[in-house]
């Protein structure tokens, strides 16, 4: 019985000394093995070169060196916001990378930059604006309901305590983790104005049963620290004297709010409508304060419409579908820029209906994130 | 009985997580796999395919989307609405791609009954025969597709 135990003990110190040893062995060999020694990421044409140990992928090297690519789902392959040009050095695309790249994104080399390994040497393409995109610490010093599903936040940036940004661009807030809900990052387009660095504005729809927007709604209270990263996007007032239509709907009044107020600091005196779309008048929010940009802007209209406002109501102001609207406004938008926010069938309906009035499809700016 | 790999996996895909806070699964017991089976044998019973319940949801969810957030009728007595979302979500299955967010909430007032359909929902009734768990916001029976849309046979 005695030698029995022994044996055992014998037999289980064996097996555990292996298992030791094999793990040993694979941390050297991943030391040795799969050590890819430094690396040169070449940025945009040598715009910037970095000088990086490899091993790791581009989402998240490029983070340590303090570029931060778009990305939602924490680098596992699943949101497709990471994306960047691999002009050579990238490897293969991945399974994981297929179903989210179009033949064009092939055709270009575009690739999930989580899901590209640094190997070797790499060379891509990013937009400009991502090499001032900095991570920052806020806190929330408002939240307030502009409509009954609408809120608008204010954050006091505190490290870094400047943003630099154009108006219409956006940032990605990080929420935290409620109910066994896990920390999540979306983009939310900035209702400030560049010239307010200290601060950002967001204008927030509640999504139902929204992962960040419950966070946001029911969770986050001013006073709170709150985490996130910006300026994103190619969204923004272009630099022409031609008239403009801005159509919009819902929390889409974020960064045309935004380009307005810029306009007025600026006084940008361009011609412009602003038609907004609302359901009802419970939905409208800002009416105060556009009908005030009226009388500060010499040649800017505002008109919105409501497509399900009781008929018997006191509004008096125009009723039906946005595009119907811009049409009976603007017969001819030939000569005309839109800039457009709201969902992709709103955006799609608007296209449809600006190019048939004889707008050119390259004169249509709008979120590239929506 | 102990689960073999793969329904540990597709339970765990089904799951919360950073883009379905409360996942696929709803507070249904079932595994993933007994959800759409059980589907699949109440579709059979009932004479129609799954692609018949599916073109149905596809047509509303149009109809409603081009509204741009008006109600829209489909039959008499009953109406979709849209409600936007902005951006993309990821199929839980993964090679699906993404999928525009927002929601078509469809109410029948004769019978009471309401569904919630999105892009996503359709595509996994589509290509998994995935109705989603019951408790789910976006699951969908069967049946109810049928008397909605008043199918007939």
């Amino acid at each position: 019985m005695e030698q029995l135990m022994v044996n055992i003990l014998i037999a289980t110190g064996f097996l555990a000394g292996m298992g030791l040893l094999l793990s040993a062995l694979l941390v050297i060999a991943e030391k040795s093995i799969l050590n890819f020694g430094p690396c040169t990421i070449d940025i945009n044409n040598s715009e910037k070169i970095l000088k990086v140990k490899g091993g790791g992928s581009l989402l998240s090297i490029l983070a340590r060196e303090s570029i931060f690519i778009p990305s939602a789902c924490g680098g596992r392959g699943s949101c497709a916001y990471c994306k960047v040009i691999v002009k050579n050095g990238g490897g293969p695309v991945s399974p994981v990378e297929e179903p989210y790249l179009s033949d064009e994104e092939r055709k270009r080399n575009t690739r999930l930059s989580c899901q590209v390994k640094v190997r070797n040497d790499i060379s891509i393409e990013i937009p400009r604006e991502y090499f001032s995109v900095r991570k920052y610490r806020g806190k929330l010093i408002s939240k307030r309901p502009l409509t009954h599903d609408i809120f608008e936040l204010r954050i006091e940036l505190l490290e870094p305590r400047e943003i630099t940004f154009t108006a219409g661009q956006y940032i990605q807030l990080k929420s935290k983790e409620y109910k066994g809900r896990e920390s999540v990052i979306r983009a939310y387009s900035m209702s400030s104005v560049p010239s307010d660095k200290n601060h950002v504005e967001l204008i927030i729809r509640r999504v139902p049963d929204g992962i960040c927007t419950t966070w946001i709604f029911d969770y986050l209270e001013e006073g709170q620290n709150v985490g996130l990263s910006g300026p994103y996007g190619e969204f923004k007032l272009q630099p022409t004297d031609s008239p403009i239509l801005f159509i919009a709907g819902g929390s889409g009044m974020a960064p045309i709010w935004s380009m307005l107020r810029d306009m007025r600091e600026k006084g940008i005196k361009r011609k412009a409508h602003y038609f907004f779309g609302a359901l009802t008048q419970k939905d409208l929010f800002f009416l105060d304060e556009l009908r005030q940009l009226e009388r500060e802007l010499p040649d800017f209209k505002f008109i919105p419409s409501l497509s399900r406002e009781p008929e018997n109501s006191n509004w008096t102001g125009e009723r039906g579908i946005i595009t119907d609207v811009v049409k009976k406004y603007i017969p001819d938008t030939s000569g005309y820029e839109a800039y457009l926010c709201g969902s992709p069938g709103m955006i799609d309906a608007c296209i449809k209906a600006l190019t048939s009035t004889g707008m050119p499809v390259e004169k249509i700016y709008y979120d590239k994130f929506a | 009985m102990k689960k073999i790999p793969q329904q540990k996996e597709l339970k765990d895909l089904l799951g919360p997580s950073k883009f379905s806070g409360d996942g696929y699964l709803g507070t249904d017991p079932r595994i993933p796999e007994s959800i759409i089976e059980e589907d699949r044998h109440i579709i059979e019973q009932s004479g129609f395919t799954k692609e018949q319940l599916t073109e149905s949801l596809k047509d509303a969810l149009k109809k409603a989307v081009d509204a741009l957030g008006d109600p829209v009728d489909i039959l008499p007595g009953v109406t979709a609405v849209h409600y936007e979302s902005r951006g993309k979500i990821p199929s839980p299955y993964r090679g699906d791609g993404l999928f525009q967010k927002g929601e078509v909430v469809i109410f029948d007032s004769k019978s009471g009954k309401k569904i919630i359909v999105t892009p996503l929902g359709i595509n996994l009734i589509e290509k998994h025969n995935f109705f989603q768990g019951r408790g789910s916001r976006y699951r969908i029976e069967p049946e109810d597709i049928i008397v909605i849309f008043n199918l007939q046979k």
